[in-house]
């Protein structure tokens, strides 16, 4: 029987690598057992998770391993009695999550060992670069990639063939392929799964994209602080510029690309593409302005094709499976699946590939569950700082890049961040403003500076400070940040602060009118007190307030002076007998 | 090359294939703001301010670095581009701390250019000085004997010791230029046939003159006095604005074309109706020429004497015959001029009744101290009761005894009668010197005509200077809040000849306050500063002076004048004329203080050994980075820092990559603004 620990950076960080240890020490002398490793198989929220194999049958799920769960496990293994481990086995209604799910870009993902070229050619690996290289002219592939409908899954949309074709028809060389795993949006992480789980895929999908266009070297540029997909990629090229999957005479053809990894250092605008290409040739990374296009000038001022991690996922399914059969999926503008990286309020957070169509709510409700703690579902932020939110009533939205779109959301790279009630929508404007701010790469005047103001507005409305004409000012500077702004960062900075004011005006006229949290999320804004009558004067909150606000006698009511109180919340905590409330 | 054409605002342009739009525009003579554009670097795009819509694109543009299309449709100039621009600006300048002019400029309310000028003085040019005062007062020598200088009041050198004598060093330089037979003349442009008529030859009147005559209007000024000069002539003594000064900057005036006729009265040689009709425009700059009375018994005693009505029969050469001893009420001004000449005039005992104290006078401390040394007695906290009388003349005062009570409007603590409590003070005539008044006599005045305010003043717009009549503008004493001193009635009248040159041109344009960037400063920030007392002015000897109506004192020497300019902090940015930011921002109307955030630190640094370099300038538009690189070729320069916080750096924070600057100031030429200063001690 085969031994699977689940080894993703979640996997690792919920304490894969300690199971992983103690299971090696277990099983050593059993004889029916191996011990391997796989990637990240997209549910996040069960992890540690440990698979046991027979053969390539999956028999058993284990999940929230523990190291001391190895001795079961190596006793399972060993007497080949599963019910030793039901204890620790995923439950019937957590398997939801995958089987409602449709795998294209992490079909490999948590199956195949992403540290073995072998395990990923035996699962059809390298078929697909094989069949380009023997059997399909570049432009054959474009059109099999323009059958598919296959877009940019990166955030824009793009179709994926006319930027391939842009950059075969350049004129001038050498043509660079660049792969964009510079994944930045608070709440993604389905590159970094794609990288760290298959990176064999990327590889296969980007020598296909090279053969394409006619480049002579691919690039990844993927950011610094994904150590593990960085080693994990080196090693797969390594590997598969052994077997002859790249480099000089790919597979014998007279086609030659080799590869590389340059890891960015850590700006979120080097997502943007021509940032990323200032960022490659050594510069600051800072916008250029378009056009020209990369596909005529982009790298080095060369022809260059940019892609997204995702989207190159695909391209070997799409040229093994065709690409009609590609596109049979999805909805009439947007083909094909999507990955989404699900977190937030919900109950089973983790990476969801979907066939696009597919509705909010089944996402949300069918696939992850529903909201934490069973409470009410308030929002969903869609395509991270560019994006914007979703509310509730509109969660039967397909997902579709112009349905989303028209909610004023985009599909974005796939980040998916679930809110409740407690979530309050101007915090959460200010997050993103926050975050867009200082990410901004100061070269224009209204994003270095529009953004900056935005985010001044939102901080002082979250602290009371609001003042009557605040949202008006928030909207005209929305609107001229998104006209003036030099780059998509910019651009659609103002997302989040508009699809909050369109769907939760109330929350925003509440703060500055009222100077109330509807959401009780704001600590400025919030007022603790305490009910005389159910106070006991156990004195237990007095003696945790660090600010020396609260006053009583022992067996006599207690309470709290409001100019005090630094609303940090410890009373509540400390208080047994629920007199403390918040409002 | 081949060459396209594309239609920008609807006129058809043509270019080269692979020029940019905003070349084009250009080159066509259509323009389009720009802050971070310069021909000698790659494009760039950050300031986007030369934002333009093609009607094609549901997106706005950048024409500085977007290639030409054969055939594009464009737009310039529609809201959505305004407001973006708008905003652009209001951002940029919610973190620009430029002080564009100095505090001194800024206090003055005819917008002289007092740093300016008083750096031409240290520099030893009084022609240039001139020059550059006359863009906006005609009339320099004569205000630089008589303006209470409210530009002074505002002088950050009072930070560090005491502030620049700018009237002084006006009056200096002004007097200097006077009588040179190569002094500046202003350049007169050519005519366009539109007359306009200005009644009034005071300040206010000559000033409007004088600037439509630059602008090549044909300007007759019409004044009910034997001579022009208005106040300045018949309310100022002699002792503090000589006539023949007055008399040549009048002359000067003249020279312009300005025909100037006198003795003419409006409602006596001609109804103000006909007037109108003889001309395009006219102004009413007539003035405040009426004694505010007493109110109180005994004022029609003879004897009794209104302010400014003794100043002007003393000016005409009628005699007034005020006695031995005389009381003047007031504390302002024209009662410091009145007291002044009647000791001039040889009264022995002259009397100032004021209703509150010394600190609360709103006359020059100099003209106090100078009464006082001249011998006049000031009676505080005291006011006028009745006025007693012998056979109809005046014998004595009764004073009512007054103290402070609380603040009032003005913010000056309001006088209070002591109950009961009265003085005696004999005197053979009374001046009232507390306030003037508008006679419109003459005039055909109300709600169809020529209309008043409350105040019986001569209502006009505060922007377009327009009264209720078409075509008819009114400026100076005689306009909204009254009296005022003389650099404000001219302030006015320039602000006005503005306005009525747009007006006869068709389209009037109304007065828009400049938008400025200002710093502000405390003592602090010249700790440093070495202290360095202004240059005193030494007047005649009180005894030698109350005895004729000669000047108190003949000013600065060129010597002097020079090394009191040389104090100047130059706090008004030294790029101010040429500073791309602030001309830009003051096309369209902006509001920056509604984005008022966090702003970066302001600081100097002169790492660059030529060059100092003003955080609290710099819009990071990257210029300087830029040419350095791309045109240099030497990389010094560069950008730290990500978002708000980026700023401009020497690149590597290395004494030896900075060293390598060889001055070429190439960088500091590029920067729109005043961020890069070139230092002259290379």
């Amino acid at each position: 029987m085969r031994v699977i620990v689940g080894e993703g950076s979640c996997g690792l960080a919920a304490g894969a690598g300690k199971v992983y240890e103690a299971l090696q020490t277990k099983l050593e002398g059993i004889e029916s057992a191996s011990l391997g490793i796989t990637g990240c198989v997209g549910m996040c929220w069960l992890e540690p998770i440990v698979d046991l194999y027979n053969g390539k049958m999956l028999a058993k799920r284990l999940v929230h391993v523990a190291p001391e769960d190895a001795d079961d496990i190596a006793a399972a293994v060993q007497s080949g009695d599963l019910s030793l481990v039901d204890r620790i086995t995923i439950r019937k209604e957590d398997e939801d999550f995958l089987r409602k799910q449709t795998r294209i870009a992490l079909r490999h993902c948590g199956v195949i060992d992403p540290a073995d070229i072998n395990d990923y050619m035996a699962d059809d690996g390298y078929q697909a670069l094989e069949k380009v290289l023997g059997t399909m002219t570049p432009e054959e592939v474009i059109e099999e990639i323009k059958v598919s409908g296959l877009a940019g899954r990166g955030g824009a949309g793009f179709p994926t063939w006319f930027k391939w074709k842009a950059a075969r028809n350049a004129a001038g060389g050498p043509k660079y392929l660049i792969c964009n795993a510079d994944e930045g949006d608070p709440g993604a992480f389905m590159d970094r799964a794609v990288i760290e789980s298959d990176p064999h895929s990327l590889i296969e999908g980007m020598m296909i994209a090279a053969y394409a266009i006619g480049a002579a070297e691919a690039i990844v540029y993927v950011r610094a602080e994904y150590p593990l997909a960085i080693v994990r990629l080196e090693n797969a090229i390594k590997q598969a510029r052994e077997a002859g999957k790249l480099g000089k005479n790919i597979l014998g053809s007279d086609f030659s690309c080799d590869m590389r990894i340059k890891a960015g250092a850590g700006a979120f605008v080097c997502g943007e593409e021509t940032a990323l290409i200032e960022s490659l040739e050594g510069n600051r990374g800072m916008p250029r302005l378009k056009p020209p296009f990369p596909a005529n000038s982009g790298y080095w001022h060369k022809p260059s094709n940019i892609n997204n991690v995702e989207t190159f996922a695909n391209v070997a399914w799409i040229i093994l499976n065709g690409g009609d059969k590609f596109a049979a999926m999805g909805t009439e503008d947007s083909k094909g699946t999507k990955v989404f990286a699900l977190t937030g309020k919900i109950k089973r957070g983790g990476l969801v590939e979907i066939p696009m169509g597919k509705t909010l709510r089944e996402v949300i409700f069918d696939i992850g569950g529903g909201i934490r703690d069973d409470k009410e579902f308030k929002a969903v932020q869609m395509g991270g700082p560019s994006g914007g939110c979703i509310p509730a009533s509109l969660l039967d939205t397909p997902i579709d890049y112009k349905k989303l779109s028209a909610t004023g959301a985009i599909m974005g790279s796939g980040g998916m961040v679930v809110m409740d009630e407690n979530t309050c929508m101007v915090g959460m404007a200010k997050f993103f403003l926050d975050f867009t701010a200082k990410e901004s790469c100061g070269k224009c005047v209204h994003c270095r500076i529009g953004t900056k103001r935005m985010q001044e507005i939102l901080t002082r409305i979250t602290e009371g400070e609001g003042r009557e004409g605040d949202i008006e000012l928030l909207e005209e500077l929305c609107a001229a940040v998104k006209d003036g702004a030099l780059c998509g960062l910019g651009q659609t900075a103002p997302n989040p602060v508009l699809t909050t004011l369109r769907y939760f005006r109330d929350e925003y006229e509440a703060h500055i009118n009222e100077k109330k949290c509807p959401a009780g999320s704001c600590a400025a804004l919030l007022t603790y007190s305490i009910d005389p009558s159910k106070c006991v004067g156990c004195t237990m909150c007095a003696r945790k307030c660090p600010a020396g606000a609260i006053a009583g006698t022992v067996r006599n009511p207690h309470s709290i002076d409001p100019e005090k109180c630094i609303r940090c919340g410890q009373c509540l905590a400390a208080c047994r007998f629920g007199a403390v409330s918040v409002g | 090359m081949s060459e396209i054409t594309i239609t920008i605002n609807g006129k058809l342009c043509k270019g080269q294939q692979g020029d940019t739009i905003f070349k084009i525009a250009q080159d066509n003579g259509i323009y389009i703001p720009n802050l971070c554009y310069h021909p000698s670097v790659a494009r760039y795009g950050a300031c986007g301010l030369c934002l333009v819509q093609d009607e094609k694109s549901p997106k706005l543009i950048r024409s500085c670095s977007t290639i030409a299309a054969d055939g594009q449709v464009l737009h310039t100039e529609n809201d959505r581009i305004i407001q973006a621009r708008k905003i652009a600006l209001e951002l940029l300048m919610s973190d620009h701390e430029g002080d564009c002019v100095g505090p001194c400029r800024l206090a003055c309310p005819a917008e002289t250019a007092c740093q300016e000028y008083v750096k031409q003085v240290a520099l030893g040019n009084t022609r240039e000085a001139v020059r550059i005062v006359k863009e906006r007062l005609p009339l320099p020598a004569s205000i630089g004997h008589v303006c209470p200088h409210p530009c002074e009041s505002e002088c950050r050198r009072r930070l560090v010791e005491q502030p620049i004598s700018i009237a002084m060093i006006k009056r200096f330089m002004a007097m200097d230029q006077l009588d040179k037979a190569d002094r500046w003349k202003p350049e007169i442009a050519p005519a366009t046939g539109k007359k306009v008529g200005i009644i009034g030859g005071g300040p206010a009147g000559l000033t409007a003159a004088y600037y439509l005559a630059l602008k090549g209007h044909e300007v007759t000024v019409h004044d009910a006095m034997p001579k022009m000069g208005g106040m300045l002539r018949y309310g100022i003594p002699e002792y503090r604005l000589p006539k023949a000064v007055l008399d040549a900057e009048i002359a000067e005036i003249a020279e312009t074309g300005v025909k100037l006729v006198n003795d003419f009265k409006i409602g006596r040689d001609i109804s103000f109706e006909e007037y109108r009709k003889q001309y395009d425009a006219v102004v009413v700059a007539i003035g405040a020429w009426k004694s505010s009375p007493m109110r109180c018994p005994g004022e029609n005693l003879e004897g009794v004497y209104g302010g400014i009505d003794f100043l002007r029969s003393v000016a005409l050469g009628d005699p007034v015959a005020i006695g031995k001893r005389t009381a003047i009420v007031g504390g302002g001004n024209t009662a410091m001029d009145a007291c002044r000449t009647a000791v001039r005039l040889g009264a022995e005992e002259v009397y100032v009744i004021y209703r509150r104290t010394r600190s609360e006078m709103p006359a020059a401390a100099d003209e106090i101290d100078e009464a006082i040394e001249e011998g006049v007695v000031f009676k505080f906290l005291t006011n006028p009761d009745s006025i007693i009388g012998e056979d109809g003349k005046v014998k004595a005062v009764k004073l009512q005894v007054m103290e402070l009570g609380e603040p009032d409007a003005s913010g000056r603590r309001s006088p209070v009668p002591v109950e009961g409590k009265f003085e005696y003070l004999e005197v053979d005539s009374v001046i009232a010197a507390i306030g003037q008044r508008v006679d419109v006599a003459g005039f055909d005045v109300g709600a169809s005509s020529l209309e008043l305010n409350r105040r019986g003043i001569i209502a006009a717009d505060e922007l377009s200077f327009h009264t209720s009549l078409p075509g008819v503008f009114a400026v100076g004493d005689a306009t909204n809040k009254g009296a005022d001193i003389a650099i404000a009635a001219i302030g006015e009248a320039g602000r006005a000849a503005d306005v009525i040159d747009s007006y006869l041109a068709g389209a009037e344009k109304p007065y828009r306050k400049p938008y400025v960037s200002k710093r502000v400063v405390t003592e602090e920030d010249f700790k440093d500063r070495e202290k360095q007392p202004r240059v005193p002015v030494v007047n005649r000897p009180a005894a030698e002076r109350r005895c004729d109506f000669k000047p108190v004192n003949s000013g600065y020497t060129a010597e002097e004048a020079m090394k009191e300019a040389l104090r100047c902090l130059e706090c008004g940015c030294h790029d101010y004329r040429e500073c791309r930011l602030i001309s830009t921002a003051n096309e369209i109307e902006i509001h920056p203080e509604r984005l008022a955030g966090a702003k970066h630190e302001k600081f100097t640094e002169t790492r660059l050994v030529a060059i100092e370099r003003d955080q609290g300038k710099c819009i990071t538009c990257n210029l300087c980075v830029r040419v350095c690189d791309e045109v240099v070729g030497k990389g010094i320069l560069g950008l730290v820092g990500r978002g708000f916080e980026t700023v401009i750096k020497p690149e590597f924070n290395d004494p030896a990559v900075v060293a390598a600057c060889k001055d070429c100031l190439k960088c500091a030429e590029a920067c729109p603004t005043g961020a890069l200063k070139i230092l002259t001690a290379k």
